[in-house]
């Protein structure tokens, strides 16, 4: 009976083992399939995840760019092909002029310059820009160009820009040491309309400009927009930096070269004179000036050697111009021959390297951190020799333009940042009359000018 | 002596110096990377050997709706290698860089090579996948890619519409139902062919990946057979990836002569040759012979015979609001 009893609870209990495993295998096999079908629920999520990162890129690859920065607002497309930028230059000066016999209507506050620049390029290889000026008295178009980008060596310029002549005027208006230019930017042109070919050789070791332009008189601060006269003149510059990327630390900032400008024939009949409307000082008071009936008359040409070097903190910048023309007037003809040098100096004081594109501050500008930006002291000496054959022809009055002028000016440059910049400098200027003349009171070369400068920047 | 040495001298410095480096762009689709890296290597040493100058081509794969659409604005393609006629005739349409009658220009409508729709199924085909109505199956997963940005997408569709259309004695009707239930069983519509593959094998997605026939064997090879199988199915549709030079490009590149040539030479025989190594069904009599052992025979229908050619069966089937755009609802 027992053994019975244990066989039936045996029998029984099998039964109910085999039950329970067999429920445990369809388990298994039911929780097996789950957990496929989650892996590949997790795998596909994964993927799309993977799918919407790769579209994410290559949505981000296409995506037009924006940036705003010390150095502008730049707009580009994702191929950089097409760049639309917007920079900023404003000049806030003062000029107070010292011992100035009585010249009146010269002190005083100046927006000297105020530009937006518009510059871009389209189709990657053409670049553009558009400046217009509202600094002064009158609205101007500084720069309105296209420019060809075939390769760095071989560009195609055309528009109005400056004339690659005088070193020192090619330098960018923000960076220059000085509020004004020196005496020698008085004898190369300023900005003129005409086609350029340019580049720059070997990373910059040489490079080259040579255009046919309308043909700017001497330095002339208001440009034209159109033609004064049918004859046209070549303007070309060489400059070399031989060290420019060699190890040689105290060659490489060295630069020099030569600016040229032929003009072949102008006219006497224009309705321009084709001369400088006069010849300005650092305070921008004329201190020569042609008389009325004066024209310039045949050939005209300017030869500009120039140089300069740059290592660590200290500047120097130097240049010599020589501008020959034929002028007549009703009764008299001659060639006269001006000339004007330069040099100009420059010491970063606190260490940063300077250059000819200007200073960066290594530690802007900041009071609640004890920085300072950067500090520059500055200094130039320039004369302007005018041919006496303008006074003894009586092409120009001994009694109201001087024959010579001899400036030094002494300065120091605060940089902010890279946007902000502050100047104060000072300029003194001595004139010497013509031989046997004197000038007469009330002219800017009666008496030595002295002036004192500043100026609040702002470019980006 | 001296003088003839001096001669020698010059003229080689004078060959060196005329020595040009050409540089071409050829766009192309997802799958033909492996094609166009073996076929540019040969042209490349054929181009020397034959004028002397050095040919770089860069090649740029992706979908390649993508890729045309790359082109239209503005991608500086000198050749396009795309993975239907209706991508080029787009380019042709939409930016006029090339004319309207592009595919009369090379022998076989300039598709100097020819492909299919397979299936690739995993190992030991676990879901039993035969034909096309195995994979509209319920639970059988389908990897394609996306017939709006991807050529082999819509080869594949249409081909399965072809199949649909057949075993339903022309229904339209079923054939929508058809091509509905398939792309219900798509979880992920990659942008290019590449991209499914990638699903499919690397990340172990899907029972089955739709594929060009190329792109089958590659994974073969590359991953191994022990990994995957082809399963040809009864019916598909008859690939024929075209190809152009650019017009306006190559003018402007001064590269008309190089890209004809690296177009004509895709038809010579080692052209074909490297196609049929790389698994695409060669045009020349000689290289199918050789690689037919590749290829399963199969009942192929045209694009032409039915549905009436590129242009009908994109408005109808992928361009938007049409019956992709119907049928499928991610």
């Amino acid at each position: 009976m027992k053994l019975n009893r244990w066989l039936f609870g045996t029998i029984i209990g099998t039964q109910f083992a085999f039950a329970s495993f067999a429920a445990d295998d369809v388990d298994i096999q039911t929780l097996k399939k789950q957990i496929q079908e989650l892996d590949q629920k997790v795998r596909i999520l994964e993927r799309e995840r993977e799918i919407d990162q790769d579209s994410a890129a290559t949505v981000a690859k296409t995506a037009p760019k924006v940036s705003l920065g010390a150095s502008g607002f730049n707009f580009s497309s994702a191929d950089s092909n097409f760049v639309a930028q917007l920079h900023g230059l404003v000049q806030f000066d003062s000029r107070s002029f010292f011992s100035d016999g009585g010249v009146n209507g010269n002190d005083g506050f100046l927006l000297r310059r105020a530009r937006p620049i518009f510059s871009g390029t389209v189709f990657r290889d053409f670049d553009y820009q558009f400046t217009p000026d509202f600094g002064g008295s009158t609205v101007q178009i500084q720069d309105a160009y296209l420019n060809y980008r075939y390769s760095p060596w071989f560009q195609v310029q055309a528009g109005k820009f400056k004339s690659p002549v005088g070193l020192e005027h090619l330098q960018s208006d923000p960076v220059t040491l000085f509020n004004e230019r020196s005496l020698v930017s008085a004898l190369v042109p300023n900005r003129d309309l005409g086609l350029q070919i340019k580049g720059d050789i070997s990373g910059g070791v040489a490079s080259y400009a040579v255009g046919i332009f309308n043909g700017g008189t001497d330095y002339n601060g208001t440009t034209v927009n159109s033609s004064f006269q049918d004859g046209k003149s070549v303007a070309g510059r060489v400059f070399f930096q031989p060290w420019k990327n060699s190890d040689l630390n105290g060659l490489r900032g060295l630069g020099f070269g030569v600016g040229a400008s032929y003009l072949a024939n102008h006219p006497a009949t224009n309705s321009s004179t084709g001369l400088t409307p006069g010849y300005a000082t650092d305070g921008q008071q004329k201190f020569f000036s042609y008389n009325s009936g004066v024209n310039a008359n045949g050939i005209g040409w300017r030869v500009s050697p120039q140089a300069y070097y740059y290592y660590g903190p200290l500047g120097l910048l130097a240049e010599y111009v020589v501008s020959d023309q034929r002028v007549s007037s009703a009764t008299k003809s001659a060639e006269l021959q001006n000339s004007a040098w330069q040099i100009s100096g420059g010491w970063v004081l606190t260490g940063e390297d300077a250059s000819y594109s200007g200073v960066t501050p290594r530690r802007p500008f900041d009071l609640r951190n004890g920085q300072w930006g950067a500090w520059q002291l500055v200094a130039r000496y320039a004369a302007l020799n005018l041919d006496d054959k303008a006074f003894a022809n009586g092409f120009a009055s001994s009694t109201k333009s001087a024959n010579s002028a001899n400036a030094w000016s002494v300065g120091l440059n605060w940089y902010l940042n890279k946007n902000l910049r502050a100047n104060l400098s000072y300029s003194h200027t001595d004139f010497t009359s013509y031989a046997g003349s004197k000038i007469a009171a009330g002219n800017v070369g009666a008496q030595s000018e002295n002036v004192l400068f500043s100026r609040l920047q702002l470019a980006f | 002596m001296k003088t003839l040495l001096k001669i020698l001298f010059t003229a080689l410095i004078a060959i060196s110096a005329n020595a040009k480096e050409i540089k071409l762009l050829n766009v192309s689709y997802d799958p033909t990377r492996e094609l166009y890296t073996e076929y540019n290597a040969a042209f490349t040493k054929h181009w020397k050997a034959k004028t002397g100058d050095n040919v770089v081509i860069s090649q740029s794969h992706g979908g390649s709706g993508k890729q045309a659409q790359s082109v239209v604005n503005g991608l500086e393609a000198d050749v396009v290698t795309l993975a239907l006629a209706y991508d080029i005739d787009a380019i042709a349409t939409q930016a006029r860089t090339l004319p309207a009658d592009w595919q009369k220009r090379l022998p076989n409508n300039s598709a100097p090579y020819a492909s299919t729709i397979v299936f690739l199924v995993r190992k030991g085909n676990p879901k039993q996948i035969k034909d096309w109505d195995d994979i509209v199956k319920k639970g059988v997963s389908v990897v394609t890619p996306n017939p709006k940005t991807s050529g082999g997408a819509r080869w594949t569709y249409l081909a399965a519409y072809a199949y649909a259309l057949d075993k339903n004695t022309k229904n339209d009707a079923a054939a929508r139902e058809f091509i509905k239930k398939l792309y219900k069983n798509v979880p992920v519509l990659d942008s290019g062919a590449r991209g499914s593959t990638v699903t499919f094998a690397q990340r172990g997605i899907g029972d089955v990946l739709l594929a060009w026939e190329n792109e089958a064997h590659l994974v073969l090879k590359e991953f191994g057979a022990d990994k995957f199988e082809i399963v040809t199915p009864s019916l598909s549709i008859l690939a024929e990836p075209p190809v152009s030079i650019v017009d306006k490009t190559v003018k402007r590149h001064g590269t008309t002569e190089v890209a004809k040539a690296y177009l004509d030479y895709l038809y010579s025989e080692e052209g074909q040759d490297i196609a049929g190594k790389n698994f695409y069904r060669p045009r020349s009599e000689k290289a199918a012979a050789k690689y037919a052992g590749n290829f399963a025979s199969l009942k192929l229908v045209t694009i032409d015979g039915e549905f009436g050619g590129w242009a009908k069966a994109q408005k109808t089937h992928f361009a938007d609001g049409g019956t992709f755009d119907q049928i499928f609802q991610p």
